[in-house]
């Protein structure tokens, strides 16, 4: 237990159990700092004793990634939860890594606006993890991602070092946009402590029209017309798989948001437009929570959740060439897609099937410019595969960078790609 | 700022250490390599690199090169060697690899319309000038996304996607010259920012000649690329990674309406706080821009438009999206411009009127030239909520130092371009003119602001990093520079005091930290 008793208070530290583990490796200690000195010490012990960390937040997105090559210490941060500074006027919000989104909502509600960011699970999800797991949903259609938020970010390096990069105003050019470097990097090359977001107003109406659709092909052909509508100017655009929402077919579903008379006109245009294709159409008038659901979707528990990227319209397509697959191997997919963004999210039953799938489907992707990873699985599944695949001809820089802030491999080992 | 030229009070002195407190004015890198009087080429290398990129795609005439010998930030000057002009991503590659046997630095360009002094070259003999890479590969109208080369022009992005109701969102000033790989290498902004970001939520992929000369693909036409975000960190390192070649960008579909207006105000507290007023009524205008009296008198002495030259400022506010939202919108923002004292508001009646509008706003840095013999752009950035005081800043410097400045800026972002007016050939004017400039950056950084929101640190503001990062910070960023370029033969001497200082700086503190 020591050295971390020592810096953190022994009530803050556990040895680990089976409900650490991280894809099966569990923990020697989980250690939960309470403030960012006490991360700075914790960091720089480890690396004195080339202890192997993963930070963690509530643990809602701890199994994406690969298995890590070393685990000693689950570095916790639910402790560092404060939201520092909500500058309502500057539409500014800087928070510690270890706040829960809903806690941060709470605040920036008071004053009409968010932080338009949607990922699966949002209430246990924090705001450090939404960065290193560079989580999204729904709203990134229109709104963006992380990496289009986040202005500002402080981490605590290898060395124990607190990093400042970005910073608290929307328009930043001064210096490398080491905020870039943390999104997405699954906390390998730091310990992100605290971030700077810009937030936008809340939209006074959300709105949401369902369009029942014969295939995922033709569901995509409407989401993107409707993309390229300027007057209906969507929200968020889902296409759901066969048989995942209720009912058989698929479907597409389009969020529109805005003032009540932008609203109202873009409904009308969506469904004029349904009637012309002789399609059915149901308007939702809580579209929020209908954006909530499909965020949630394809749905837990399933043995894996796979993510494909690929170019928008081939959406349609990849989704039926999926269910073809799967009923091939006597499994069941079921797939929703952020169809303006060429994103398919796909959960299946089977540990089996999963690594199969990825087999079957990665080589097409890739070549195409996509991607094929595993978001989450049992472990098994993550044994049987490559959970991220080719990392493309970037990989190289990708070492080396690896190489330069992490050089004695502590930060979550093994967890990113091709091993990082 | 800083003035790195013979005459003027301030001598720029080499080598000193950033981490140290934050002295003004003092240059940190070697004087001595902007002279360059002995050369660095020998002419066996010249006739290797004439070789790849043929005989018209070198130029090293003195008198040719006197072209190159600052960007749009024109207080330092210095002549390349050579300019190389290669006409492909390839040939880009070929020259790098020669200038990498011989270890030599480069410093990369695009139509040379940065604002920082990011092109000049110091302690880099060849200078390779992207603006010849002029393919537009690919257009895919269907899933918005194009493939350029880095010299192609803003503008005919924009130009070539038109017809399918798509445009490419950052729109600096000097859209019509500035090339994408400029872009991407200062992370542009421009007015429709504030609704629609920056350069680097907009570049999906690029094509990188590392400074080796080999060209990596980064990210690409799919989002969601598995890895660390290269393209976001290529994005603004300001050439000193290699040389973008190729970019990926993302297109956006045009809006089916605008709704443009002009609010007069009698000074320019009174419209600052109608800009915040603004957005704290959850609107967000496609853009909020804001020019004071000195910069109306100059517009409307260039274009005559009947702007109210006796105003003390002026908003042009931007609406744009779907035509049924405009007007309930257009009424909230009169509402707030009424509450603040508005003197009148004009909306623009058509597409002319809101042309005329926006060409007296990306055109005002040029109609300053009637005020002065030579202007300097300031870019600074407060939160949006302190741009009143960041006004009286800008307003009390000018009078401390006797400069008279206009300011037309992108209010909505706070970002601010105080436009300090001088004639180059009073030394005492340019002087003060530094000094002015200096403190009104260091008032931007004070308000909890930024030393540049879209220009870059080049060479101009490498004296002010220290005010905005600690050592552990710059640190942290030479260890990602030296990740992409181990040599430092990329762009050198630029937006870092010293690198090498830097590392050894932070050597004892790291141990102690552990």
């Amino acid at each position: 237990m020591t050295p971390w008793a020592d810096i953190v208070g022994l009530a803050h530290v556990a040895p680990g159990g089976a409900a650490d583990a991280v894809d099966g490796v569990v923990p020697r200690a989980v250690v939960r700092p309470g403030s960012i000195d006490e991360v700075r010490s914790c960091v720089g012990a480890a690396a004195g004793i080339r202890a192997a960390l993963v930070t963690s937040g509530l643990g809602a997105h701890l199994d994406l990634g690969g298995p890590p090559a070393r685990l000693d210490v689950l570095l916790r941060l639910d402790r560092l939860a404060a939201v520092v500074d909500h500058q309502a006027g500057d539409m500014t919000v800087t928070v510690e890594a270890g706040c829960a989104l809903p806690h941060l909502a709470g605040t920036l509600a008071t004053a009409g606006q968010w932080l338009p960011l949607d990922p699966p699970r949002p209430a246990t999800t924090t705001i450090g993890g939404l960065i290193a797991a560079d989580l999204s949903g729904p709203l990134r259609a229109s709104q963006g991602r992380v990496r289009d938020l986040l202005l500002g970010i402080r981490v605590v390096g290898f060395d124990g070092a607190l990093v400042s990069g970005g910073g608290r105003v929307v328009k930043n050019v001064a210096g490398y946009d080491l905020p870039k470097l943390h999104v997405g990097a699954l906390g390998t090359v730091g310990v992100i402590v605290e971030a700077t977001f810009k937030v936008r107003p809340r939209p006074a109406r959300e709105e949401a029209v369902r369009i029942a659709t014969k295939s995922p092909r033709e569901a995509t052909e409407v989401a993107l017309a409707l993309l390229d509508d300027p007057e209906v100017a969507p929200y968020w655009l889902e296409v759901v798989g066969s048989g995942v929402l209720d009912g058989d077919g698929a479907a597409a579903v389009v969020g529109l948001a805005g003032i009540p008379e932008e609203v109202e006109h873009a409904r009308a245009r969506v469904l004029a437009a349904t009637r012309t294709r002789g399609l059915e159409a149901m308007t939702v008038a809580d579209g929020d929570a209908l954006r909530l659901r499909l965020g949630a979707i394809p749905g837990e528990p399933a043995a894996a959740l796979l993510r494909a990227a690929m170019l928008p319209a081939d959406v349609g397509e990849f989704m039926e060439h999926v269910d073809a697959v799967a009923r091939t191997m006597d499994a069941r997919a079921r797939s929703i897609a952020h169809a303006a963004n060429g994103v398919v999210r796909i959960a299946i039953e089977q540990p089996g099937v999963a690594a199969s799938l990825i087999a079957a489907l990665r080589p097409a992707l890739a070549a195409r410019g996509g991607s094929f990873v595993v978001e989450r699985a049992v472990p098994s599944v993550k044994v049987s595969c490559d959970v991220w695949g080719d990392a493309g001809p970037g990989f190289p820089l990708m070492r080396r960078l690896k190489e330069a802030f992490d050089p004695a491999g502590i930060l979550a080992p093994g967890r990113f790609v091709g091993g990082l | 700022m800083y003035l790195g030229r013979a005459g003027t009070e301030e001598k720029p002195r080499g080598g000193r250490e950033f981490a140290g407190d934050a002295a003004h004015g003092e240059v940190v890198h070697e004087p001595e390599a902007r002279l360059q009087t002995t050369s660095m080429l020998a002419p066996a290398l010249l006739a290797s690199i004439r070789a790849v990129v043929g005989a018209d795609g070198v130029v090293d005439r003195p008198e040719a090169l006197l072209v190159y010998e600052c960007d749009g930030y024109t207080l330092e000057r210095a002549a390349p060697e050579a300019v190389v002009l290669p006409r492909t991503p390839e040939e880009v590659s070929g020259v790098l690899k020669l200038l990498a046997s011989d270890g030599i630095p480069f410093v990369p360009r695009g139509a040379g319309t940065g604002l920082s002094g990011g092109t000049l070259p110091v302690g880099a003999p060849v200078m390779i000038c992207t603006s010849r890479l002029q393919a537009i590969e690919l257009v895919d109208a269907k899933n918005r996304r194009v493939v350029v080369q880095a010299g192609v022009v803003n503008q005919w992005v924009t130009n070539a996607v038109r017809a399918y109701g798509l445009h490419y969102a950052p729109d600096p000033s000097s859209q019509p010259a500035c090339t994408i790989g400029g872009n991407v290498a200062e992370n542009s902004g421009g007015p429709h920012t504030l609704k629609y970001g920056v350069t680097t939520n907009h570049v999906l992929g690029v094509e990188l000649a590392l400074p080796t000369g080999e060209l990596v693909s980064l990210g690409g036409l799919v989002e969601d690329r598995p890895g660390y975000d290269l393209v976001g960190l290529c994005v603004g390192s300001e050439g000193t990674f290699g040389i973008v070649t190729r970019a990926t960008l993302r297109l956006v579909r045009s809006p089916e309406a605008y709704k443009t207006l002009l609010a007069v105000f009698e000074s320019v507290d009174a419209a600052s706080e109608a800009v915040s007023g603004i957005i704290a009524a959850g609107i967000v205008p496609a853009a909020l821009e804001m020019m004071d009296r000195l910069m109306l008198e100059a517009v409307e002495a260039a274009f005559r438009i009947g702007l109210p030259t006796d105003a003390g400022a002026v908003l042009l506010v931007e609406l744009d999206g779907p035509s049924v939202g405009l007007d309930p919108q257009a009424a909230s923002v009169a509402a707030v411009c009424r509450a603040n004292q508005v003197r009148e508001i004009r909306v623009a009646r058509d597409d002319a009127e809101r042309a005329a509008l926006w060409k007296c706003r990306k055109r005002a840095f040029g109609a300053v030239g009637r005020l002065a013999p030579n202007y300097c752009t300031q870019d600074g950035v407060v939160p949006r909520t302190r741009v009143p005081d960041i006004l009286r800043s800008i307003a009390a410097a000018g009078e401390r130092h006797r400069v008279r400045i206009g300011n037309v800026f992108h209010a909505g972002d706070g970002n601010i371009h105080p436009i300090l007016l001088f004639d180059e050939r009073d030394p005492d004017e340019v002087a003060r003119v530094l000094a002015a400039g200096r403190e009104i950056l260091e008032a931007c950084v004070a308000l909890g602001g930024s030393l540049t929101g879209e220009h870059g640190i080049g060479v101009e503001k490498i004296a002010q990093m220290p005010l905005l990062f600690a050592p552990d910070d710059l640190l942290a960023m030479t260890r990602l520079r030296a990740v992409f370029d181990p040599a430092g033969r990329a762009n050198p001497h630029k937006i870092f005091p010293d690198a090498k200082v830097c590392v050894e700086a932070r050597a004892p503190r790291r141990r102690a930290a552990v």
